[in-house]
């Protein structure tokens, strides 16, 4: 599977979500680089459109394999694509919207026809919905070169667009067949995808009403960072909550899940040793794994074998997962990010993620999903706390945009590697490796070894 | 473990001829052959259970013990003992209206106790025969002579042939026989052979002992064929160390041991196949082996991982 397909400098912050911590951060500032107009609008699309991948390979999922939630999986998705409706709304009118909905819509009853005529072993049947996905991507994107005034072309649309599809049908015919690897290094790459179109989707309509942007546009570096961190972090969502129900299951797929999210620890260490320096990046694992993933683990067999005190311990764990984090966040930013409000927030994030699956064990499925909505929105919150944090405490890092060209729209190269992100990795690293050097304090968590 | 065959004889009492015998009165007070120790592996660092150790369901196991032990069982079509010289068709006996296990109504054949377990499988299979019959020596009349190490061999309907080794021989009183051990449940595949001994009593009309030859079956397939595989892709990431589940039948799960220079093997953990395939490394250990276990308890081959400085 493709390595780090972006470029991460990830520490967990928060500041959206505490607004006198936001201040603290903006003290003087005017506003924030990672919160531009433009930037809120390619992060709100980030959220939605991957949600809407997250939320459709576990409908579809649920739906095949006859699991009791899998209603409350597809009114989920329904509710991720009405959620999409007053965004579109406000920039192309009530109109706009409603044909919006009325097309995306449609194309979730095809995906839930889709995985019924695979069910039913009816091929005809899959055929016909699939050609009704085919219509769907054209459809939808004539719509989105109307709506864009042409900015987005409608044939670099649909290449982008069928991706997304061939991804999440790939991804569900591999776990149909019982080709795990496949069907979860596609979830990956198909998560990640949805972070491009959003990409493109949201650069395109700036282009097309800069004044309701202010004249602030999407790809920036920081856009990026704050794009890509919340990639990585929704993600860890999407993959703990998934693998905790398959652990509880005992699901034939869950070592799959469990190895996506190895891959997804290595992604984040990558990133934090790319600022960092390695020595960051192992602290950050050894603290990101043994109380925490290994912790969640623990958790779900303690409620299996209904230990109490089991159940305790990984919970006790986890709060020590949420100290350590916190104050490991709180010295990689020089604190940027004070321990206290970060430990709260790991806290938050840890709650959102054992009531998505407390809720599904015990059979409120629609409390599971409402959570999990939650819980997937937050990471979007964290990604870019986390990210201002970052620009903040590393303003001649990202200051330099005029001298920096505009961003190609690599977006729309399907799955291939987002030049992109790696040169800005390669950028980051050449001109701020002295700026990093010596700052992070290494020594404070060697205490926990 | 508990085998699956449970057999409520009261009384052990073999219909043994009832006519004029000749009345024997052979000692088997020394035969001195003790049970082997089975050698089921008790692990040095704990005293649980397979399903314990790895947190799964028994009866899961126990099923899984029923049908691995199916796949060998035959249904028993003759009896060959070398050294003795046997070679006698086996008939299907089953229970009395008084509790008794039946016997062949001839002293050629031999008789095997149909509701028990079959011979192949794990338990006790049980066959008799006559010592004698009214006109003289029956099939089983030189059984008191096989000595331990003695190979019997029973051969299905189909032509499979199983050999058990004799084990040790056992005398009891006709009204008083351990039918538990005899009958009941094993862990392992046993195959008991009963005559009468001793004096013909002619008042109780049977004679006053039973004698009971023990064996065990020589399954040398077996351990090779059930030994699972060894865990592969082991990867130490950051302090974890992980592995890729082996996705063969019957795996329950993982002992992981560290090693240290002088080479010597520590036990860390256990974790079940139904768990992540993760630990924490704790210590500085630099090497560490994985092995498979499957619900028998058989263990893989080692596979090892250096952790990269």
């Amino acid at each position: 599977m493709k390595k780090i397909k972006k470029a991460f400098i990830p520490v967990l912050s928060v500041a959206l979500l505490t607004p006198t911590f936001a201040q603290t951060i903006h003290a003087e500032e005017s506003m924030s680089q990672v919160n531009t107009p433009a930037i809120e609008l390619r992060g709100t699309l980030d959220h939605l459109l991957s949600e809407h991948f997250a939320l459709a390979v576990l409908s579809m999922q649920k739906q095949y394999d006859g699991d009791e939630g899998a209603q409350a999986a597809q009114e989920a998705l329904e509710q991720n694509a009405a959620d999409m409706k007053p965004a579109i709304a406000s920039l192309y009118g009530d109109e706009g919207a409603e044909e919006f909905d009325r097309i995306f819509s449609a194309h979730n009853d095809y995906t839930a026809e889709y995985v019924q005529a695979v069910k039913d072993e009816d091929t005809a049947a899959q055929e016909e919905a699939s050609a009704m996905l085919d219509s769907f991507y054209v459809e939808f994107g004539e719509f989105l070169e109307t709506a864009t005034e042409g900015t987005l072309p409608s044939d670099a649309a649909i290449e982008v667009l069928d991706v997304h599809e061939q991804q999440v049908e790939d991804a569900f015919i591999a776990y149909v067949e019982g080709d795990y690897e496949t069907a979860y290094m596609t979830y990956r790459e198909g998560l990640s995808h949805m972070f491009d179109i959003s990409a493109a989707l949201s650069d395109a309509i700036v282009q097309q009403n800069p004044d309701q942007f202010e004249g602030s546009v999407p790809l920036t570096a920081a856009g990026d960072l704050r794009s890509d961190v919340s990639n990585l972090v929704a993600e860890h969502f999407a993959l703990a909550t998934l693998s905790m129900s398959k652990e509880f299951k005992e699901s034939e797929d869950f070592d799959f899940v469990s190895w996506a999210e190895d891959e997804n620890t290595a992604d984040l260490k990558a990133t934090i040793s790319s600022v960092y320096g390695e020595e960051g990046g192992e602290q950050f694992e050894q603290i990101w794994q043994g109380n925490h993933i290994l912790a969640q683990s623990d958790y779900v067999n303690a409620v299996k074998n209904d230990d109490e005190a089991a159940k305790e311990e990984a919970q006790n764990r986890l709060g020590t997962f949420a100290d350590e984090f916190g104050m490991f966040l709180e010295t990689a930013t020089d604190g940027i990010l004070p321990a206290a409000d970060a430990t709260e927030l790991v806290n938050m994030h840890e709650e959102q993620v054992f009531t998505t699956f407390d809720r599904y064990i015990e059979g409120d499925y629609d409390g599971s999903f409402e959570k999990y909505r939650e819980g997937y929105a937050f990471t979007f919150d964290i990604g870019a706390g986390l990210a201002d944090a970052i620009v903040t405490q590393n303003p001649e890092l990202f200051e330099e945009e005029a001298a920096v060209p505009e961003m190609p729209q690599t977006g729309m190269g399907g799955t291939s590697d987002s030049g992109m992100t790696l040169q800005w990795l390669a950028w980051i690293l050449a001109g701020a490796t002295a700026g990093f050097v010596g700052y992070f304090g290494v020594r404070r968590f060697r205490t926990n070894g | 473990m508990k085998g699956f065959v449970v057999i409520a004889l009261s009384l052990l009492v073999i219909g043994c001829s009832t006519t004029d015998a000749q009345d024997r009165d052979e000692s088997l007070a020394d035969e001195g052959v003790r049970l082997q120790e089975n050698d089921q592996t008790i692990e040095p660092y704990t005293e649980q259970t397979i399903a314990e150790e790895f947190n799964l369901d028994q009866d899961t196991i126990d099923q899984a013990e029923r049908e691995r032990s199916k796949s060998s069982e035959i249904t028993p079509a003759s009896i060959t003992i070398p050294t003795l010289d046997i070679n006698a068709p086996i008939v299907e006996v089953g229970q009395l209206d008084n509790g008794q296990m039946g016997v062949p109504d001839n002293g050629d054949d031999v008789g095997w106790y149909e509701p028990g377990t079959k011979p192949g499988g794990i338990g006790n299979a049980v066959l008799a025969g006559h010592v004698d019959d009214r006109t003289g020596p029956a099939v089983f009349f030189d059984l008191d002579e096989l000595e331990e190490g003695d190979s019997i061999l029973v051969t299905g309907e189909d032509g499979e042939e199983l050999e058990y080794v004799v084990e040790r021989l056992e005398s009891y009183p006709f009204d008083d026989s351990p039918v538990d051990e005899i009958f009941g449940s094993s862990d392992t595949k046993q195959l008991n052979l009963i005559t009468c001994a001793g004096i013909f009593d002619r008042d109780v009309g049977t004679h006053d002992e039973r004698l009971v030859v023990y064996t065990s079956l020589i399954d040398d397939e077996e351990d090779e064929e059930l030994q699972p595989s060894s865990p592969t892709e082991l990867t130490v990431q950051g302090t974890l160390l992980t592995w890729h589940a082996v996705r063969e039948d019957h795996v329950a799960g993982y002992r992981i041991y560290s090693v240290d220079a002088e080479g010597t093997e520590t036990y860390v953990a256990s974790v079940s196949q139904t768990e992540r395939k993760a630990i924490q490394m704790t210590d500085e250990q630099e090497n560490y082996i994985i092995k498979t276990i499957d619900y028998f308890g058989n263990e893989s081959d080692a596979e090892n991982v250096t952790v990269a400085e």
